[in-house]
């Protein structure tokens, strides 16, 4: 087979896998956090859609609203600013989209003799790619906010901003005691680094020797996510529907997309960083070794399929919880939001980075 | 007979672990996903009522829809004789009577339309009629509907029930 | 003059008064049924018991002569009880069928029965005696004769008043009901005074039965138009709508009483209403605004009197009109146009019907009138359409709905002749059907002004509500177009333009709305 044909095939390949994968979670997020906001608060939640008197416990109920998005009118609001109102949710869908380019899915695979790599794009800056596509998000939020010429969507945006500039420093700092412990920020190499013990019995995950940094990291993600606590941007008791209140049909959808894909890509980033991506617990290449020296071989078909299902698990309960802390946790106040993060978030993310590289200059290591 | 006394518990000051929100979170994270587990498991602590397949009992002296009485010949009781429409407060009761060709009747509305859009349930149409023949035991709330026209309800449709 | 204390209160009254009717003067009304002012004394009916002193029964009221020195007392506990006890009688075999009476509201047997009675019924409701309800007994009327309490004003009344006889009495006791003979139905032209002195639901009206509750409508002073009689009338209306007419009591003019065709005069002001001024092009009628059509009538008038002379304008004025509406076309005519071409005429298609009693042959409310105000009728009025029909007539503003007694298919020949015709009226009919501009005015319930009756009383009638549609009121209507040809009028409603007419036109000189009041004042001449 021709090389550059292989590649191209490949590198589709990769690309519908991963945008499969994470479109299928945005879609049944939306019925999950439905579905679990109505069951934790002793309701039903959705039931009604129905396929042919099917309705399958309301999963049906994304197509339906995806449905309906499509067949709504596409209105544009007489003050809104015509470009970059439409432009706005374009921005705000699409770094997050694109931030799905690095993250491995899965352990390295040989076919047809080539070694690939189950990674859309392997890039030696990893992470900072992240930060810096995923940042772009602001000005989705951002334009939406002061393009629709209306006073909700302005303070939304104008909040969002703020919270999202405020939490993206602490987010990068959390991050660094992670890059100093692997020494990479290549995330291939931070995942494949994880794959060992620490102390002989925890396997090396990101959240055993960053357990602080993990929680920064977690929080930071939530609040640049603008997920509950931290969805003051649309906080509706103050603000309607905050920046997208004059965002309707496919338009709004997109926001939505936006923010449940935000969910799924930052679970997919917190399960590589802090908790191996694809490693599962004392699997090897080879199959399982339990520390004390127990274990058993398995078929490396297996252990591909263990490992895929492990990232897949991992991505799966960590959007799950974003779900599952929106309804249990309050939303923030405005000023509690920005002391947390200026005042809380940020002083312990540089003693984290402090403490680390005390750690690891530590002489006898 | 001694007024008791209760304690009512007030904001303390929150001790460190406490102010660190972190085991609080996961205590809360804990009520949330008791309370899901146990939905998914048994049902029973759902409150969401099915609404149209499930309707709720009313208490006897609900106030609903109206409904109009018949004889048991079939023919409305209603007599025409304005008392609910003079009642009414919303001034929601539109009559029209008419010569009945039974002299025993004599007087029968021809028209007799509620505007359910304007009435105000106060049930002084039921208190004010002299036949019982306008009541508002239906148990029953005004339906929604999609036009103004279909909310007036006349006089066969207040027959039905 | 006897003089006589009623419950304390001193009061001087002529010889031979009754009880009752001293006892109105100073303001104490005494319950009854039977006694009605304009009919004779039956005593029947024992509402009106009263105690006086020396007397050791009660007496009633409304049969016993006062004399001199006489004690009455109507508040005591005795009359009280004695009142009671025969309203309880009355109702004995009453159905007590309010809900679908249209006497409820306005029933003496209920007003009583709130005052002196609130009782529980001591007789089962299967017990009473049932009687024949719903009968068509011809006239205006329905009678139910299980309503009836006996009280006989409606004998009386077509013994005394019409004297036709119709109503009697039949079978005894409890059994005693009213009715007319077999075959022979209540046939004379005042029976709907019956539904109105019957004091309960016996005899209601045909024309009203079911239409509305009395308690809805409201009612404003007014007169009848139905003819020169001018009959002093009560009108009932709701929203804008016109429900029945009631005589209203004018010794000089009507009594209390009124004829059944002036009973249906009310339907005038609501059916085939103009309501909307419109002007006709080619056979084509085009809905007009009176800003955009009253300049265009001012024309067309100025326009034929100064092309061809002031007699290429004429004015045909209604006796359907008021005296302060034909004073002012008069004055539009003579000094504004000031064409010769004015008249009016009573006549009216159909025939004069009239009776010795209160039916008049002519059917207009104001021919008097528009003779005392110096507008030619009769011959005048045949002289112009003698002019008319030459061709002579270059523009016509016309008022009323009808042209005297001529038919539709003269009406519009004789029209056809003016090239231009502004008829100002209230309902359709020939006139409108052909004429060229139609400028609807307020109906006899919509505006107010008085009328000259056949004998020259001048009456008041009253607006009881705004005009419906685009109609307007005549007096504005005829300033406004009166300041179009240059008048300079400043007329504001009908009282100006009455004060106006009274300090000009001899026949009304010194009269004022309050001196003409309620029931009217002669006029001179």
């Amino acid at each position: 087979m021709n090389p550059a044909l292989f590649d191209l095939v490949v590198a589709v390949a990769r690309i519908a896998v991963m945008l499969a994968f994470c479109l299928t979670l945005v879609v049944v997020f939306t019925w999950v956090e439905r579905k679990g906001a109505a069951y934790i608060q002793d309701r039903r939640g959705p039931n009604r859609a129905a396929i042919f008197g099917i309705r399958a416990w309301g999963l049906f109920h994304p197509m339906a609203d995806a449905l309906k998005f499509l067949f709504k009118e596409d209105f544009i609001p007489d003050r809104a600013h015509r470009l970059f109102y439409q432009i706005a949710p374009m921005f705000a869908l699409a770094p997050v989209i694109m931030t799905i380019a690095v993250i491995p899915f899965g352990p390295d695979v040989t076919l047809f003799g080539r070694r690939i790599a189950l990674q859309i794009a392997d890039l030696n800056v990893g992470i900072l790619y992240i930060f810096a596509v995923s940042g772009m998000t602001v000005y989705g939020v951002v334009l939406a906010g002061w393009s629709s010429g209306s006073k909700y969507p302005l303070l939304g945006g104008l909040r969002s901003s703020a919270q999202m500039l405020s939490y993206e420093v602490s987010m990068g700092l959390s991050l660094m005691g992670i890059f100093m412990v692997f020494q990479s920020v290549r995330l291939s190499q931070i995942v494949a680094a994880q794959g060992g013990l620490l102390f002989g019995v925890l396997p090396k995950w990101g959240v055993f020797v960053q357990p602080l940094g993990f929680v920064l990291f977690l929080v930071a993600q939530y609040a640049e996510a603008n997920r509950t606590p931290f969805d003051l941007p649309e906080g509706e008791s103050e603000l309607v529907a905050g920046y997208h209140t004059e965002y309707g049909s496919f338009k709004f959808s997109m926001f939505m997309m936006a923010e449940y894909f935000h969910m799924v890509v930052g679970a997919a980033i917190l399960s590589t960083l802090f908790f191996g991506g694809w490693q599962f617990p004392y699997l090897g290449d080879t199959g399982f070794l339990f520390p004390g020296g127990a274990g058993f071989a398995l078929p490396p078909a297996l252990v591909f399929l263990l490992r895929i299902g492990s990232f897949v698990g991992k991505v799966v309960f960590f959007a799950w919880l974003y779900v599952w802390v929106r309804w249990t946790i309050p939303r923030f106040r405005y000023d509690q939001v920005m002391r947390l993060g200026w005042k809380m978030m940020l002083p312990l993310s540089l003693a984290n980075l402090f403490a680390t590289g005390l750690i690891l200059l530590l002489p006898g290591r | 007979m001694t007024i008791g006394i209760r304690k009512v518990a007030r904001p303390r000051e929150m001790t460190f672990p406490e102010s660190l929100y972190l085991v609080e979170i996961v205590k809360g994270l804990g009520v949330t996903m008791g309370h899901m587990l146990r939905n998914i498991v048994r049902q029973e602590g759902i409150m969401t009522m099915e609404y149209p397949e499930v309707r709720r009992r009313m208490p006897p002296r609900f106030r609903g829809r109206h409904r109009l009485m018949r004889r048991p010949d079939g023919s409305p009781r209603c007599v025409a004789c304005y008392c609910c429409a003079t009642a009414c407060p919303a001034k929601c009761i539109t009559i029209v009577a008419g010569e009945s060709p039974d002299p025993a009747v004599e007087k029968y509305p021809v028209r007799f339309d509620i505007d359910m859009l304007r009435c105000v349930f106060c049930g002084l149409c039921v208190e004010a009629c002299p036949c019982d023949a306008i009541r508002m035991d239906t148990g029953w709330f005004t339906p929604p509907d999609d036009s103004r026209e279909k909310l007036i309800f006349t006089i066969d449709v207040l027959l039905e029930k | 003059m006897p003089s006589l204390t009623i419950d304390g209160k001193a009061v001087d009254v002529p010889v031979g008064t009754t009880i009752i009717n001293a006892a109105e003067k100073i303001g104490i009304e005494i319950p009854r049924y039977c006694y009605h002012k304009h009919l004779s004394v039956a005593g029947n009916c024992r509402m009106c018991l009263v105690e006086v002193e020396k007397f050791p029964k009660l007496q009633t009221a409304c049969s016993t002569v006062v004399t001199d020195g006489m004690v009455v007392r109507t508040d005591t506990e005795k009359v009280r009880k004695a009142v009671t006890g025969v309203l309880e009688f009355l109702l004995i075999n009453h159905p007590i069928d309010c809900p679908i009476c249209d006497q409820a509201g306005e029933c003496e047997l209920q007003n009583y029965y709130m005052k002196f009675g609130l009782h529980k019924s001591r007789f089962a409701l299967e017990d009473k005696v049932r009687k024949k309800k719903v009968q068509d007994i011809g006239g205006q009327i329905v009678l139910d004769a299980e309503r009836c309490i006996l009280c006989s004003r409606c004998v009386r009344f077509l013994e005394e008043v019409t004297g036709t006889r119709e109503l009697q009495f039949f079978r005894r006791g409890d059994h005693s009901e009213i009715s007319v003979f077999p075959g022979r139905p209540l046939n004379n032209n005042y029976t709907g005074n019956l539904a109105d002195i019957c004091p309960v639901g016996a005899l209601t009206s045909k024309d009203f039965r079911f239409k509305c509750r009395v308690w809805f409508l409201k009612a404003f002073p007014s007169v009848c138009t139905g003819c020169a009689r001018g009959c002093n009338v009560e009108a009932f209306f709701k929203g804008d709508i016109l429900y029945r007419y009631k005589p209203r009591v004018n010794e000089a003019v009507n009594r209390a009483w009124m004829c059944d065709f002036g009973r249906l005069e009310y339907k005038k002001a609501n059916n085939a209403r103009l309501l909307v001024p419109f002007v006709r092009e080619d056979g084509r009628e085009k809905m007009m605004s009176w800003g955009g059509l009253l300049p265009q009538v001012a024309y067309r008038l100025k326009d034929a009197v100064e092309r061809e002379g002031p007699d290429a304008a004429a004015v045909i004025a209604s006796p359907q009109s008021s005296n302060e509406e034909l004073y002012l076309v008069r004055r539009i005519a003579s000094d504004l146009l000031g064409t010769k071409n004015l008249a009016f005429t009573s006549r009216v298609p159909g025939d004069g019907f009239s009776d010795g009693f209160l039916i008049r042959g002519d059917k207009n409310p104001n021919s008097r009138g528009a003779q005392l105000l110096r507008i030619p009728g009769g011959p005048a009025f045949d002289e112009l359409v003698v002019k008319i029909a030459a061709g002579k007539v270059r523009a016509l503003l016309l008022f009323g709905d009808v042209l005297g007694d001529l038919t539709q298919e003269e009406t519009a020949g004789l029209l056809s002749m003016v090239p231009f015709v502004a008829q100002a009226g209230t309902n359709e009919g020939p006139v409108s059907a052909v004429a060229t501009a139609v400028l609807p005015i307020a109906s006899v319930a919509e505006r107010g002004g008085t009328f000259t009756n056949h004998a020259g009383r001048v009456q008041r009638f009253h607006a009881g509500f705004p005009p419906r549609g685009k109609a307007k009121d005549t007096i504005g209507f005829l300033t406004s177009l009166a300041n179009r040809l240059g008048a300079g009028w400043a007329f504001d409603g009908e009282a100006s333009v009455f004060r106006a007419l009274a300090a000009t036109e001899g026949p009304f000189a010194g009269m004022s709305y309050e001196s003409i009041g309620s029931l009217g004042q002669e006029a001179k001449g």
